[in-house]
């Protein structure tokens, strides 16, 4: 969640010194070594989710009756087939995990998307407009920050039939907020700036203004911060599917691989914590390279680079 | 004083609205819901004439502004309604043919009392496990910005965001309960069942913490009463209590504000998990069972819980760093 504290102005980020925002944004947030790190865990497991899947003629609801409750391959009892060890259905656990891994990136990756673009538009239109206009926009944002997230999502999940779709809607109201209010307190000192009123004096529509000129010195270190968001919304995504109204099974997710497992608990610990695991490595990535661009946007911001 | 005042009646104006929007979109949102609460509570075998009386009696078939007005006229008297679900004897009714057994429901406002408590134990908790963690290695790592132990703590607070919750409560609750057998968790039968459901809420919430004392020590170091501070010759503990850490509390205690939420989102789930008998376990399972009256009465509670943390936030800060203005 980005936070308003943690955001300076981007009217310090006027110094060019010939090479725009973003490329020195990447050169600091190259320069970490916490940035190689997870982005390594990312490649590594994102581009097996993506490739593993397509080459093997393993599939996730495939039963192999006679290889029921196998342990990890570094187990004892192990066997090199699964990776991870199978199920109480004999189905095989590094290929859910994948699967699962699949289903929560596009998920959670449309999720932020769409709480961004309406929390970014609503924050500018409240910034921008001010008065009446801004303090029903900003009540409304409170009002829905001020429900837990979690008791609205079961309401909505247990009401509708979750599919894809209407998890991604659900884990897109828990996040669009926070983006309203980072944008309308940024949009609030911009439209103070010179060229902004400078560009009201020669009579450029509003929409104008804020399409063209305020957005883009707005939005992009608000955007960057949003890959922490990612993380966040796959583990909410697990969290509705453990639940159980995440998406459905036969469907694997990270949450009912869990759920399922939770009940061979004592015989076969690995079928929850495996998958758990993995989920836990992915979001590792993600932290990492997410917080170090956060740290590379604030020293860019604050003028230190 | 007067300044005290008109704050908190502004505040406090602002908050019933918020209160007011958030209960109004719950109730309406649990009203179109497909399904009929009178044929919940009557169960599948009563008569379509009967499920139509009761609904009649409940007022289901009335306007929803107007059954939500109802419903706020009674809020204010403090009648939160009665369960649909829920008996008084704790057992759950639902189902039942007789139609008398509506009588037998218990209130909402009860079943908060006999849950709230459990909550606000392992809330308290929780918050104390978290500052134990967070606030030792933030400090640590703002006064040494940059060195060894800023890496090792923004590594730290990484994995600990990484951590699913609910997987770390099932681990634990396997590892330290089922096979160590050190700490009791799974329902609750004494305090010590708190510990570890506390546990895995202050995981979560501790890089928060962690992170933003980190920071505003670190920025606090820099500044110049700081640096002037060791040539005044105070002693270093003088310095870090009276002039760093008060600085640097007032955006922690922001961010506190703003986690509130989070928080009752770790505590349901977590409580579920762990059949603790608290607010987030009645929710769920209230949710589950299309209980409306008792997730309206949740839901109207934390959103009062959320704005009067915040308006607490304020008020503190203002009281620590006397420069701020209401």
């Amino acid at each position: 969640m980005p936070s308003e504290a943690a955001l300076p102005s981007a009217a310090t980020s006027v110094k060019s010194r010939g090479e725009t925002t973003g490329r020195r944004m990447w050169r600091a947030t190259y320069q970490q070594f916490e940035f190689k790190l997870g982005l390594f865990f990312l490649i590594l497991l994102v581009g097996a989710a993506l490739i593993y899947p397509e080459l093997t003629n393993e599939s996730p609801t495939r039963m192999h009756i006679m290889q029921r409750f196998w342990p990890p391959a570094f187990l004892p009892g192990g066997h090199w087939n699964h990776l991870l060890g199978t199920d109480q259905l004999g189905r095989d656990l590094f290929i859910r995990s994948l699967i699962g891994l699949q289903n929560a990136l596009l998920i959670s990756v449309s999720a932020v998307i769409i709480m961004f673009v309406v929390g970014a538009i609503i924050g500018l239109i409240a910034g921008y407009y001010g008065g009446i206009v801004d303090t029903i926009l900003m009540r409304i944002t409170d009002a829905q920050l001020a429900v837990p997230v979690i008791i609205l999502a079961i309401t909505i999940l247990t009401v509708h039939r979750p599919t894809p779709e209407s998890v991604t809607l659900v884990l897109a109201l828990s996040g669009w907020p926070a983006y309203a209010r980072v944008t309308r307190s940024v949009t609030l000192a911009e439209r103070q700036r010179e060229y902004v009123r400078g560009a009201k004096i020669l009579g450029a529509t509003p929409l104008r203004i804020i399409v063209q000129m305020i957005s883009p010195n707005v939005l992009p270190p608000i955007a960057f911060v949003a890959v922490l968001d990612i993380a966040r919304m796959m583990i909410f995504e697990a969290i509705l599917g453990f639940i159980g109204i995440g998406v459905q099974p036969p469907t694997p997710t990270f949450g009912n691989i869990i759920a399922d497992g939770r009940q061979y608990l004592i015989n076969a610990w690995w079928i929850s914590t495996m998958p758990g695991a993995f989920l836990f490595t992915t979001l590792l990535g993600i932290n990492l390279v997410g917080s170090s661009i956060e740290r590379a946007r604030n020293k860019v911001l604050e003028g230190r680079i | 004083m007067a300044f005290l005042a008109t704050f908190l009646i502004r505040r406090l104006a602002q908050g019933v609205i918020i209160v007011l929007i958030v209960s109004f979109a719950i109730f309406t949102a649990l009203r179109l819901v497909p399904g009929d609460p009178a044929r919940l509570i009557l169960g599948p075998m009563a008569s379509d004439a009967v499920v139509e009386k009761t609904a009649q009696e409940m007022g289901l078939r009335e306007p929803i502004p107007v059954q939500y007005v109802h419903w706020l006229g009674q809020v204010v008297h403090g009648n939160l309604g009665t369960s649909f679900i829920k008996a008084r004897n704790g057992s759950e009714v639902a189902g039942s043919r007789d139609a008398d057994a509506l009588g037998d429901k218990a209130p909402v406002m009860d079943l908060l009392a006999q849950t709230v408590p459990m909550t606000l134990q392992l809330a308290a908790l929780a918050l104390v496990f978290a500052f134990l963690i967070s606030v030792p290695i933030g400090i640590i790592a703002g006064l040494n910005a940059g060195g060894w132990f800023d890496r090792f703590a923004l590594y730290l607070g990484s994995a600990f965001v990484s951590i699913p919750n609910f997987w770390l409560a099932i681990v634990l609750a396997l590892v330290v309960t089922a096979e160590l057998q050190w700490i009791p968790s799974i329902g609750y039968q004494g305090f010590a069942y708190t510990i570890l459901p506390a546990f895995v809420i202050a995981i979560e919430m501790s890089p928060v913490f962690m992170r933003s004392l980190s920071i505003s020590v670190a920025s606090a170091k820099q500044r110049n009463f700081v640096q002037l501070a060791d040539v005044r010759g105070l002693s270093k503990r003088r310095i870090l209590f009276r002039h760093i850490l008060r600085n640097a509390a007032v955006p922690v205690l922001n961010i506190f504000g703003v986690q509130i939420g989070a928080l009752l989102g770790g505590v349901l789930i977590v409580e579920y998990i762990f059949n603790y008998p608290g607010v987030g376990l009645l929710t769920v399972q209230a949710v589950l069972q299309r209980d409306f009256p008792v997730i309206q009465g949740v839901a109207l509670l934390s959103a009062c819980l959320f704005v009067v943390i915040n308006i607490l936030v304020d008020l503190v800060s203002t009281k620590i760093d006397p420069r701020l203005d209401f």
